[in-house]
Order: C-alpha cells, then structure tokens, then sequence
C-alpha cells in the first residue's frame, strides 16, 4: 500500500517498504493496467485500454470493472 | 560618501525596528500528548512526502469524453462520479476513520478541467525531469528533511511539481497527455478566451504581470472560503438524499424551468458514485482484515468495513458514524475542484446530537471522544491542495484552511459551546497538528471555564484558536445580508469560512432521537472569490512613478500626468488607481467565475448548501439562500498608511525632503542590497551597500515618521480615512450574483510574494522585503508603545465595515506562564475586543527559537507556528514568511 510517491506499507507486517526497493518473497503484483489482458502497450510509459482509451502501465486497476488479469 | 560620524543620526536600521533575537530561547509551555494511536498516525504523516497521482483526473476525463453532448452538468456529475468510484481505497492501521482524497497519505491531484496551462507550458521540462529520473538510494530520500512534507526537488523515480507535489515518472506521459485533452476546454482557456472582451483588458495583464494582483478567482480556487454544511446526509443520509432527488425530479420533469430536472439527476448521479467509492473502501477494509493476524485490529477493520456500508445508504447511527460521515462529505467536495478554505464550521454543535446520545446511553466515554476527535485532527490535517503553482506556495503556504469554530450563539441568543467543544479545544493541544485550525467566536455569554481552555489551548503555541468577535460578525453579515433576508436568528448561525473570512449561515432542523437540534452550518456559496489581493504598497508606487512598474518599465495604468503637488494629489491618484484595478478585475473575474458555473458546476457542495437541493439551482445559479459574497481582498494596507504618512508629513508638511528625492531613494533602497539580493526578507537582516550613507538621513525621517500600531492620531486618521473609503468603495462593484462587493483584509501569504516585487516604500521598509502580515497588525518592529497601544490604532474605525480584521501578536512564553498567566492573557483579549475589534490571533514562541529552528530545521519537524489566519509546520513555510514571522514584535509584557 503506497503511503506517498516515495514508499509504502506492507499490508501483511506493516513495514515500511521504499518503491525502489527489492520486493520479499510474499509480493503479489499490484492490480495494474500493465497486468491486464485489455491493455496493450504503445510507448513507454503509456498504452491503449480496449483499443479505444488512453491508459498507462503503472495504473492501480483495483477499482475497475473491466480488469482481467493475463 | 558622507562619513558616519558626520551625522547626527545612527547607522543601524535595527535601532528602528527591534532587536536582533540572540541567547538562549525559552521554550513553550509542556503539554500533553495524543493518545498513543494518533502519536503513531502523527509520526507517519511526518515521515510521509505530499504526493500526487493521475488516478482521478484520468476517470474523469475518459468520462467526460464519453459524453461530448450531453447535458453539462449531468456531463460533469458522470465525469465526477467515475473519478469518485475508480479511486483506489487506502486504509493505513491504527485508522478509525476511513477514506482520503487519493491512494496517497497526504495525497492530491491535477484537475486540468480548471486549468491544464502549467503542464502544458512545462511540458518540455517535466520530460526532462522523466528522462533524468533513475533509481533512488535511501540517502537521497532521507535527505529530504528540508521542506518538511514538501518534494522540494526531483529525486529517483519522483519528480518534483513547483517544488511541493511529488509525482511518479512513470505518471507524467498520461498526465501531459490528460492535460492536452483540456487544451482550449478547461474553465482557465474559455474564461480567458471571454475576458478579453472587457474594456480594460489590457490593463488587467499588466497588473497581473506586475503582481499588483495576486492571482485570478474563477479557476484558481473557485470554491472554498466558505462553511460546510453536513446537514442532509446527517438527517437523511445517502439514500434518502437520492430519495429526495427523485421526488423533486419527478416534480419539475417536463415543467419549464428545466435546468432543475438536470440539477436533481446530476445530484442523484453523483451520489451514487461517492457510494461506489465508500463501498470500496469497505471491500478494502474488509481485505485488510483478513490479512490481520492481530485480532484488535482486524476488529477495527471489520468495524470499518461495517459502518461504511451502512454510510453508504444510511444517516449516522452514532458519534463515530456521524464523524464518520461528516468526513466523507468534505472529502467529496474537496475532490470536487481545486479548493481551499472549506471550513467544517461548528463541528460540536453539529455533531453535539449524536455525542449526547451516546454519552447518555453509556456507549461513549470523554477519553474515547478525544481519540476519534484527534483522528479528525489526523485526517483533517494530510489534506493538500494541488491548485496553481502560484496559489499554492504564494498564498496558501501549502495550508489548506480548514476552520472549525467554537462558541457563538445558539438559536435563541444563548451560549453555544458546550462540552463536546471542551473536548474538541482539549484534543487540539493534546493532537496539535496545523488542521483544523480553530475559531473561538468570543461572545460575552461564553462561560469563563470555557474561555479559559480556549486561552490555554492558544497558549501553548498552536496558533489557534484565533479569538473572533461574535458580535462585529454579527453586525457584517446583518449589513450585507438584509436584503436576501436574513434576520438576528440566522446571523447568529455563522462561522468562518477559510482563514478568516466571515461567512453566512443557517439553522436546519436535525432529528435525533425525537429531538430536533437546530445545527448551524454554512448557506452561502465561497465568501472569497472576486478580486484577489491588491497590493496596495505596489499601487502607491505607481502613483510615484506615474503609472509605470518600475520593476519591470512596463506600463500598468495611464499616465495620470499629475505634479503630486500636494498630498492630496496624491490621495486621490491612489484612489483612481485602486479603483481602475477593481473594476477590471471585477469584470474579468466575474467572466471567470460565470465559465466555472457553465463548465464545471459544483454539485456536490451545491447538494449541502441551503436552499440548492430544495429550489433545484446549483451554487452558480444563485441556489444558495445568501449569495452576496463576492469580495476585493487587499494586501500591505499598514506599509500603504505608513508610506502616505511618511509623504504626508516629510515631503508636503515639514519639507524635509522632497519627492523627487524620495522617489531617488527609494530607487536606491535607501543604499541597501536589494533582499531578493541578501536572501533576507525582514527589514532587521539587511545589508548595506558601500555608499549607504548618501542616503541616510533621509531614511532615517522615513523611518521616525508615524508609525500605525502606536495610538499616534497621525497616523491612525490616514488609517481610518483608508478603511472607511475601501469600504465604502467595494460596494459600487457588482459580483457576477448581481450584488454588491465588500472589503476583505487578510494577508494569507500574500504579503511576502507582493512584498518582493515592490520597491523600497516611503515608511522606509526596503527593497524585496515582507510587508506588515494580516490587516491590523502592526509593521515588524514598528508598535513600541505596548499592546493597548496598538489595539487603539487597530480599532479606530468601525471593523463591521468589512468581512474581516486581521490582528497577529507575538507574546514571550514567559509573559503568559502559569494560570494568572492565562487570565492575564484572556483579559487582555477581552479588552481587545471589547474596543470593536474583530480578531487577534497570537504566535506564543520565543523568537530565539525560530531562529534557531531556521538553522537547525531537522530539530523541529513538529514546531507550529501562526502566519496570518492559519497555523503551519514551520518547515514548510517559505524563507520570506519565516523571516517576517522572526521580525514580528515580540511582546514580553502585556499588562
């Protein structure tokens, strides 16, 4: 869980975790457009969602209806 | 060069204005802390960076385009809506109340619909940034200090937005993209593309370029400066609001009138997405426990989980659940546009039903109510603002306003506080954290117990409560709001919106337990938007130089071709010149605010606000019942006072200069470095140049001329001169609401911005340093003659005149130690405002610790400090506002 742009909280020990850092062996990928069969990737940094929208790889996607995971 | 022993006069400009702080400090007086929950909720909000993300403007915007025809308001609600239901849930341990502005703790975001211009302008250079960006040792993230929450500068992976707002690489592609998709559309374009057409308009650019105006109103910050009001959700809750909806709609469909019909669904439509966005937050809770091996919390979360889907269709059941709910909705306008200011009014009256309830049937204790309340501290207190770069560091300091009141008058003319506002004052000074700041709005029916823990709370250096006047606000909001009907009744139902900004209010009929509780709560639209911040020292200077920035040689008004001949040639060039630039900025403001309506209407808000839901018209449509509340806000007023005495009595009276050597003196700075050259913004840290002599004598008459802020009737006339005719002026401009405008003097941060661009000024203040802060307060080092002194100077007019007076005082620790020294403190106050005054506020700190904090800012992460209406981290305030707080006199006697 990020808690600013620099860092986050593991949900399970609640130690705090920079982004940059080497994940541990309970990581489980984030719920993210670039995990997402709908999405494809144009460029770095952004991609299409379903053909039709602008999207970007790095986008929680916990929240979306139309989220299937690859 | 004149030699320094051939003048009679001494060569320390520190002489004038008060020492240099040195020694040993003393500290504040000892206080307790927050429970130990909160403790470890402050600590991670210390230890966390304000950050931004491009999950909400990215639903909003594929929404919004989806929609291209559709009806604009309901356009907007479904655009809201899918920004409010695609919002990723955070819910950090230890939280017992739920929900934020974004994923992020202290989280926040572009909303380009109001203006996308400064990503688009640097887009080039946030690229750059992108490009350069690798991967972040921890030695780079923990160097960050300096700045406290702020991202000061780009570091790993995150880049730095003005220096205040973290962002992700990897988000700056879809944002520049985002932005683009408002190029031309967003309130900032069209409202500019259609204030061209105001005669004049050329003028407004160049005040605007020579920073005589702060910044523009209507897609800056649109909305706040105002009071919420919690009311409906309260008594009805979701559904029965979407209830409400559909019977009214029902009731206009099809009968002329339409924009009612719209109104009511896009409020329907907007509501059902806050309850998406509550109920995955109760999912996320719910997730969260099951994770949770530690059986306390995993309670707490299922509790969570709990009442949030029980808010998400029903009115509170409880205190938890009312503060619960009462945090949802100011969220949700907070996500609604760029906002500062959104008060959440008299908190412990509103609440007061729910908390008695509980008290009575044994479910709550007093030690509980203080940890829920500093949880509200806690929450209140991570809310940032992404408005314009400009607004945010400029005015804002980064703050974001949230005033909650205590005391006043109930309904019927009697005492308002009561012991859940006991408790609110006392998990302020045990939870002392910048939001909300505080009000006590001083009647004297309060009880004295009770001003006593307001005294004691202000004491222990929070900065807040400020001490305002029930009664002068009382007599504003009468004045200007007779005429849409308020009566004695309601205008006892006000608080203040923002830092200081009186604001109007209603009673509504809450039901609890088969007893109705008339609750205030605000019933106006934002009470400070309009014409933003004139500098009136930098007007003063166009005056002298004959309508020309002499900063920049650019031209600002037309040559007004006079000889100033006299003082009151003088006098009466200021006052054409001042009423040029409100005229312009009033037109063009009003253009602004009236694209924002069109536009981006607010819905949510306009959905709390008496009368909307009932009459069907949002805020921009004059839905609210009082809707008067355009205002023109100054800035510098005493350095302007200061400046016509000094010309008044040097140059015209006693002749011992005349303007034109004024006017080479202060091209000079009075032979002194320039402060944007020095680094130092108070007059009591600068340095000279070699050839400073030449003109000392002279800035030595500039400064031993009247000075506001000593009971001196020179002065203190030109003041009252100044007060009455700005008052009296504002009314001859009409707001977009077709009323009147009316004054508004508060500083915010203001007064170190416009102070850097404004030459040397004739009351001999140099080059680039701060102005005086607030409205009242006297110029740093200039008040020598005692604290009843000054309060003489300040309430020389009628302070009922204008939305607001701003005193701040700078009191020794030791002045006001102990009880007698509480009581000594609270009399002085009382006799303050007793005089008509309308609000003091106080720093209680030892100036020697600001300095040294200055030095040593990782020392103080948690050292607060009063600005001008609102309460800051001293780390995360600029130099210019630091140096002027440092300057301030200190009062170490206030009997």
């Amino acid at each position: 869980m990020n808690t600013d742009v620099f860092k986050g909280i593991c949900k399970r020990d609640k130690n705090i975790i920079n982004a940059d850092d080497e994940s541990c062996n309970h990581f489980e990928n984030a719920q993210k457009c670039k995990h997402c069969s709908n999405f494809k990737s144009t460029q770095a940094d952004l991609g299409m969602c379903m053909n039709k929208y602008d999207a970007y790889p790095e986008m929680l996607a916990v929240t979306c209806n139309d989220y299937k995971p690859r | 060069m004149k030699k320094e022993n051939d003048l009679e006069c001494t060569t320390e400009i520190y002489n004038y204005y008060g020492a240099k702080p040195e020694g040993g400090f003393l500290s504040r007086e000892e206080k307790k802390s927050a429970t130990p929950r909160v403790e470890k909720a402050r600590q991670m909000y210390f230890d966390t960076k304000s950050s931004a993300s491009v999950e909400f403007p990215y639903w909003y915007t594929r929404r919004w385009e989806e929609l291209e025809g559709e009806v604009q308001i309901i356009r907007r609600a479904e655009a809201l809506k899918s920004g409010f239901e695609h919002l990723t849930p955070a819910i950090l341990p230890g939280e017992l109340l739920a929900m934020r502005k974004a994923n992020y703790l202290r989280g926040s975001y572009p909303m380009p619909w109001m203006s996308e211009g400064f990503f688009l302008s640097k887009e080039d250079d946030l690229f750059k940034e992108v490009q350069n960006a690798g991967k972040a040792s921890a030695d780079e993230v923990t160097t960050m200090g300096q700045g406290g929450g702020n991202v000061t500068k780009s570091v790993g992976s995150v880049i730095s937005i003005a220096g205040k707002f973290g962002l992700r690489k990897e988000e700056m592609p879809i944002l520049i993209k985002v932005a683009k998709k408002w190029f031309n559309k967003s309130v900032d374009d069209i409202g500019h593309k259609y204030e061209q057409l105001v005669p004049g308009y050329g003028t407004k650019e160049e005040i605007m370029r020579a920073v005589i105006c702060m910044f523009d109103s209507g897609y800056t910050l649109p909305q706040g400066r105002e009071v919420m009001n919690y009311y409906y959700p309260l008594q009805f809750g979701i559904e029965g609001i979407k209830d409400i909806c559909k019977e009214k709609q029902a009731s206009v469909a099809g009968v002329p009138g339409m924009d009612r019909l719209y109104f009511y669904k896009s409020v329907h439509t907007m509501l059902e997405g806050l309850q998406a966005w509550i109920l995955n937050y109760a999912k996320e809770a719910k997730f969260m426990a099951s994770l949770e091996e530690n059986a306390k919390q995993k309670d707490e979360y299922l509790e969570i989980a709990e009442r949030l889907e029980w808010l998400s269709k029903n009115r509170p059941r409880t205190f938890h659940d009312a503060l619960q709910l009462l945090w949802i909705f100011h969220v949700a306008v907070l996500n609604e546009d760029p906002i500062s200011g959104l008060s959440p009014g008299r908190v412990g009256q509103v609440l007061y039903p729910f908390w008695k309830q509980d008290m009575d049937k044994g479910v709550l204790t007093e030690e509980k109510t203080i940890e829920l309340l500093e949880c509200m501290r806690m929450k209140f207190t991570e809310l940032d603002c992404f408005a314009s770069m400009g607004v945010v560091g400029g005015v804002l300091s980064g703050n974001t306003f949230n005033n909650l009141c205590v005391g006043g008058l109930d309904k019927d003319g009697n005492s308002a506080a009561n012991e859940l506002e006991m408790l609110i004052l006392e998990s302020a000074m045990s939870c002392d954290v910048p939001q909300p700041t505080l009000s006590l709005l001083y009647d004297e029916k309060l009880p004295e117990e009770f001003l006593i823990k307001g005294v004691e709370c202000t004491k222990i250096g929070t900065g807040y409560p400020a001490w305002v006047n029930n009664r002068v606000a009382m007599e504003f909001l009468l004045n200007n709001f007779k005429k849409e009907g308020m009566a004695l009744e309601e205008a006892r139902a006000w608080a203040i919106g923002g830092c200081l900004e009186t604001s109007p209010g209603s009673w509504m009929p809450l039901e609890v337990n088969g007893e109705t509780y008339y609750i205030p709560g605000g019933s106006a639209p934002a009470t400070s938007v309009g014409v933003h911040f004139i500098s009136l020292p930098k007007v003063l200077e166009a005056v002298l130089y004959d309508g020309l920035d002499k900063r920049t040689g650019r031209r600002v008004y037309p040559a007004h071709g006079s000889k100033l001949e006299s003082y009151n040639d003088i006098w009466n060039v200021f006052k054409h010149y001042f009423s040029i630039t409100v005229e312009v900025l009033t037109l063009t403001n009003n253009i602004q605010h009236d694209i924002w309506g069109k536009i981006s209407p607010s819905i949510i808000n306009s959905m709390l606000k008496p009368d909307c839901l009932e009459v069907g018209k949002d805020i921009s449509n004059k839905g609210c019942r009082y809707n008067r509340t355009f205002n023109v806000e100054i800035c510098g007023g005493v350095n302007l006072v200061n400046s016509l005495a000094s010309i008044k009595k040097n140059v015209f009276e006693e002749k011992n200069f005349s303007l034109a050597e004024l006017k080479a003196a202060i091209d000079a700075n009075f032979g002194y470095l320039s402060a944007l050259e020095t680094g130092s913004y108070s007059l009591i840290e600068q340095v000279k140049t070699a050839n400073y002599t030449d003109w000392l004598k002279i800035h030595k008459q500039c400064l031993d001329a009247p000075k506001y802020g000593n009971d001196d009737k020179y002065v203190d006339d030109l003041f009252k001169e100044w007060q009455i005719w700005f008052s009296k002026m504002c009314e001859n401009y009409i707001s977009l609401y077709n009323e009147p405008m009316y004054s508004c003097q508060i500083s915010v941060s203001t007064h170190a911005p416009m102070g850097a661009v404004t030459l040397a000024t004739a009351d001999g203040r140099l080059c680039g340093t701060t102005f005086a802060d607030g409205s009242v307060s006297a110029y740093p080092g200039s008040d020598k003659n005692g604290p009843y002194a000054l309060f003489n100077s300040a309430t020389c007019y009628d302070h009922s005149l204008s939305q607001n007076s701003q005193l701040n005082m700078k009191i020794h620790p030791s002045v006001v130690k102990g009880r007698e020294g509480s009581r000594k403190f609270l009399e002085m106050i009382k006799a303050y405002l007793r005089k008509g005054a309308f609000h003091a506020q106080f720093n209680v700190v030892d100036s020697r610790m600001l300095k040294d904090a200055q030095k040593n800012p990782e020392n103080y992460r948690g050292l607060m400090v009063r600005v001008a209406g609102f309460t800051q981290y001293w780390v995360e305030l600029g130099k210019q506002i630091q140096d002027e707080v440092i300057a301030r006199t200190e009062y170490e006697q206030i009997g």
